[in-house]
């Protein structure tokens, strides 16, 4: 009992650490994240094609990265019957390797930017100023079709293109951008919404 | 062609004009506003260089890699058309011969894509771990059972090589993209008769330091020159 409640805190702390790391990883390089996309393919904008490869060019650049880091920790018990000295040293639990492996915890939870750039797609970060605003009644539309409200959708992940944002809170504050998004870019926007004038009619919804 | 035949194209020629997209940037109320400023022949002229961050923060397209970008305002006098064409534009380092002339959307954005695909990123994790093995073990010579453990450690390196243009801005969807903001962010083409703003896009590979700039407008036959501060 005691072991298995060793063996729960120390996946948990592994967990907690590993999550730690990657956002870490993840702030230090915002261009580095990658997540499920949220709303695919918008309508008039092309999707990817094969003639989306990079052109083959001479004399590459490189940038070195520090990604994700991974700690881990476990524990292990085995029943014997095993001859000392060779027991207990670290290298014949090879059968276990699974075990030590700091990877081993990954199949718990995937790490957002894990499974690299999300196949060509743009991140764009929304945040709601004032921050009084409910993200839960603040409608967005991207190119006039609607996408969601602003608290499911902090992270949007879009195909290449340009697109016509709109933020449209239930009180008619508002907020309109044009937004270009790269493949592989965060794009950061921290909406101000413009309250209605008094006596001004509310702005319809696209 | 029938009445109905006249509205349509009509109809048409007002959802063009109507729903395109505006182009340029909004002038400021007067040229006086901007750091650089000029007046000929009626013409009202500012201008303000774009420092390395102001760039940043109004572009997605990584302009600092390739060119310096220039906010001009023009101010036609009131009920004469003004003709603009970017190749009235160009810049001059102070202090040199040499000058470029403006470069449209289309060529920067071809180079942004040239530049972002011809790099690549070298991902280093480093990853470590601790654990605790116990168990029981036989001596060997007694033959008596008895309880053990021991701590271990790893410790490695992971090097990944990423994909040519990993750094985003390298395919083809985003070389449309970058062009799509550079024209519609830029000055606008043609005739005018009320202000109009814009970025013009100047290909210096690298900004010098301490360097000043000049911007000369071709305007009428006569140059109209402008010294940038940022």
């Amino acid at each position: 009992m005691r072991k298995t409640a060793i063996s729960l805190g120390l996946a948990l702390a592994l967990g907690v650490l590993q999550s730690y790391c990657v956002a870490q990883t993840q702030a230090q390089n915002s261009e580095n994240t990658t997540q499920s996309p949220t709303i695919s393919a918008v309508a008039g904008n092309p999707p990817s094609t094969a003639s989306d490869k990079p052109a083959e060019n001479q004399g590459r650049k490189w940038r070195v990265k520090l990604g994700p880091v991974l700690m881990g920790a476990s524990y292990s018990r085995f029943g014997g019957p095993v001859y000392y000295p060779y027991g207990l040293s670290p290298f014949d639990g090879y059968y276990r390797a699974w075990l030590w492996d700091p990877y081993w915890a990954y199949p718990l939870s995937y790490p957002a930017g894990y499974f690299g750039r999300n196949d060509g797609r743009g991140e764009v970060k929304i945040t709601l100023e004032p921050r009084t605003v409910d993200p839960k009644l603040a409608e967005i539309y991207v190119d006039n079709a609607f996408a969601g409200t602003a608290d499911h959708l902090k992270n949007m992940w879009l195909e290449p293109g340009a697109y016509d944002l709109s933020i449209l809170s239930r009180d008619g504050a508002s907020y309109r951008r044009r937004i270009y998004v790269l493949s592989g870019r965060s794009l950061k926007i921290a909406a101000k919404l413009n309250p209605p004038n008094p006596g001004e009619m509310k702005e319809p919804k696209p | 062609m029938t009445k109905s035949k006249w509205l349509a194209a009509g109809l048409a020629c007002f959802a063009v004009f109507a729903f395109a997209t505006p182009k340029g940037t909004v002038a400021r109320s007067t040229a006086l506003k901007y750091p650089a400023h000029a007046e000929q022949d009626g013409v009202a002229m500012g201008a303000v260089l774009l420092s390395s961050q102001a760039a940043r923060n109004n572009f997605v397209s990584d302009l600092n890699h390739c060119c310096l970008v220039v906010e001009v305002a023009l101010y036609p006098q009131k009920g004469q058309n003004l003709d603009i064409s970017l190749n009235d534009f160009s810049l001059r380092t102070i202090g040199t011969d040499s000058a470029v002339k403006a470069a449209s959307a289309t060529l920067i954005s071809g180079t942004l894509q040239k530049k972002a695909s011809s790099s690549r990123d070298v991902v280093v994790s480093p990853s470590a771990g601790v654990g605790y093995e116990s168990g029981v073990v036989y001596d060997p010579i007694t033959g008596q059972p008895r309880r053990g453990g021991g701590v271990y450690t790893q410790t490695g390196v992971g090097v990944g090589i990423g994909a040519p243009g990993g750094q985003g801005g390298g395919t083809d969807a985003d070389r449309k993209v970058m062009e799509a903001e550079l024209d519609e962010k830029g000055l606008p083409e043609g005739a005018v008769e009320a202000p109009v703003a814009g970025y013009l896009y100047f290909p210096l590979a690298k900004k010098t330091k301490n360097a000043h700039y000049e911007l000369e407008y071709m305007l009428n036959g006569n140059k109209v020159v402008l010294r940038l501060t940022e």
